[in-house]
């Protein structure tokens, strides 16, 4: 890779250790991935959640060598035109009165969070940044993490970034590149695998199932979505959360929709598709059924908003549990961002839910607090997905509607 | 042994017993990195542990936190020894980067035909090799 004069010195370490170890990050990640340069970067989303629950059972050595290099990483400043983003934490800064929620782990992501916005890093704490206020623009070069964001900025936006993790967002938020490989590029951005969609779809959840289920078939390609209309940005959110689940997917096209894809010949460069898959009402069916492995009907817990729910998510659940209540027994969550909560306290969403026995959780989910379950109803297939394996509950994965007659009847009632 | 030949995506030498599976495969949510243990319901590798493990696996997706992850189980001590990917997913190779574990692609035989788990496998990426001692079947005796 060929490095100005510049860049040079910082991997000699003319600016300090820290960045050095940044700067050799980055070239070194370029390097094997085929990158020529470091390009400026105007958009980071960051990961700097304090680790203990995800890594419940940890040395205290493990948890202190990896908080450390957080502090290290937040003792710097972002670069200055940089938007820097934060990603969700493995806890809430909130009281919540869960054992989950570990006081000391609190309290470190707290000093974390602090150290993060002194450094320049804007303390969002969500997996949806897009849904509160970080809206990159069409070609703007950015580096997330979420896999989800990633293929929501890629894809719906516009936006160019290829799947970062903690090191890398890290090194670009503090030196201002990102090597240019992959979706930063023109020519890695088109079509992989046609998906030819016959299946009526619904809801956000249906377009979770399409998500799903191409991104089985898609690995790390780009698979363009045809016979298909315009999502819903909540829709949207869903498709791009479940591709990233099921696969490596960095972005996908919708045919007449998407940005990138004024036309299906356009989503493919203009070249053929090297695989095609279709997408019916019986693939429909059988991908909700893939993931729901409930061996009875009572449940305990409903989890809501994976990804962070929109504000137009936590309005419909709050018109849905109007003068309701939730079952004795029955955990109803609605994850979302901070700066989304706050909005939903304003206009009165918040009291509704929480009037009903649900409860806003910012700044992470249950599944990333390892939030102990037997049998969990969710609207999101990406939770459904990692539910049964980090808390061994079993899932079932519904519409909203559903999800929430389940809440307030305390068992599985079906679709209808 | 067998010897095959294949590019190096993260130098570095290393070795372990294979654990091979033609899937795919992410770190956060589907791995424990203090056990080491695969935990995704379903998934060819559940309940195996990656612990020093060749891994041999058609490529990793989804969870960006899948170089967090990999960082917390080589601070645990329960992190792959080496990768052998058939594609490369930038995670992947972030996370071997970091953490200075070898990582190879593009073996010229097909890996999941050529290596089986429990196999003992040498990755060299500084040569661009791999070498593969089958495992001895043991057990009672014959007949």
């Amino acid at each position: 890779m060929e490095l100005t004069t510049g860049q040079q010195d910082i991997l000699s370490g003319g600016a300090g250790p820290y960045l050095a170890q940044c700067m050799r990050w980055l070239v070194d990640w370029g390097e094997v991935m085929g990158a020529r340069r470091l390009i400026p970067v105007d958009n980071v989303h960051a990961l700097l959640p304090v680790p203990n629950l995800m890594a419940r059972g940890a040395s205290a050595a493990t948890i202190s060598r990896y908080v450390e290099g957080l502090r290290e990483a937040c003792r710097h400043k972002t670069a200055p035109q940089c938007v820097c983003t934060v990603h969700t934490a493995f806890v809430t800064l909130d009281e919540l009165d869960v054992p989950e929620n570990d006081p000391e782990q609190v309290r470190m992501q707290r000093e974390i969070s602090d150290m993060a916005a002194a450094a320049g890093f804007i303390p969002t704490f969500t997996c949806a940044p897009y849904l509160v206020g970080n809206v990159p623009l069409l070609g703007e070069i950015c580096a997330w993490t979420e896999s989800s964001a990633v293929v929501y900025a890629n894809s719906i936006l516009g936006a160019r970034t290829t799947r970062h993790g903690n090191e890398s967002a890290i090194a670009a938020a503090l030196l201002g590149l990102v090597p240019e490989f992959g979706v930063l590029l023109d020519e890695n951005r088109k079509g992989t695998l046609l998906v030819e969609v016959s299946a009526g779809l619904d809801s956000p959840t249906d377009w979770g199932a399409l998500g799903y289920c191409a991104g089985k078939a898609a690995g790390l390609g780009i698979p363009v979505f045809s016979g298909v209309g315009r999502p819903t940005q909540d829709e949207a959110k869903q498709l791009c959360a479940a591709l990233a689940t099921s696969g490596g997917v960095t972005m996908c096209h919708i045919a007449g929709v998407t940005p990138e894809a004024p036309t299906l010949e356009a989503a493919f460069h203009g070249g053929q598709p090297e695989a095609a898959v279709s997408f019916s009402d019986e693939s429909l069916r059988q991908t909700y059924a893939s993931l729901r492995n409930h061996t009875g009907d009572e449940i305990d817990s409903v989890i809501l908003g994976c990804p962070h729910a929109s504000i137009r998510e936590i309005a419909e659940i709050a018109s849905l549990l109007r003068g309701k209540r939730v079952a004795e027994g029955v955990r109803l969550w609605v994850d979302t961002a901070r700066g989304t909560r706050g909005g939903a306290d304003a206009m009165g969403y918040t009291k509704v839910i929480e009037d009903a026995g649900g409860r806003i959780l910012c700044d992470t989910c249950p599944t990333n607090m390892r939030m102990p379950a037997r049998r969990i109803v969710t609207h999101g297939f990406k939770q459904a997905h990692y539910a049964r394996g980090i808390v061994g509950a079993e899932v079932i994965v519904a519409e909203t509607g559903p999800c929430i007659r389940a809440a307030l009847a305390g068992r599985w009632l079906g679709d209808d | 042994m067998t010897e095959i030949r294949g590019r190096a995506v993260v130098k570095g030498r290393a070795e372990g017993e294979a654990l091979v599976a033609d899937a795919m495969l992410s770190f956060w949510g589907e791995v424990d990195p203090v056990s080491g243990e695969v935990i995704a319901v379903g998934h060819p590798l559940q309940g195996q542990s990656l612990a020093g493990r060749v891994l041999v696996i058609r490529s990793t997706k989804g969870s960006s936190a899948t170089p967090m992850v990999l960082n917390l189980a080589k601070l645990e001590g329960k992190a792959p020894a080496a990768f052998v990917n058939v594609e490369v997913d930038g995670l992947a190779a972030l996370g071997c980067i970091v953490n200075g574990i070898p990582m190879m692609t593009d073996l010229e035989q097909d890996p999941f035909a050529s290596i089986r788990t429990g196999d003992h496998v040498v990755v060299d990426a500084d040569q661009g090799l791999i070498c593969v001692m089958v495992k001895q079947e043991s057990g009672g005796p014959i007949g």
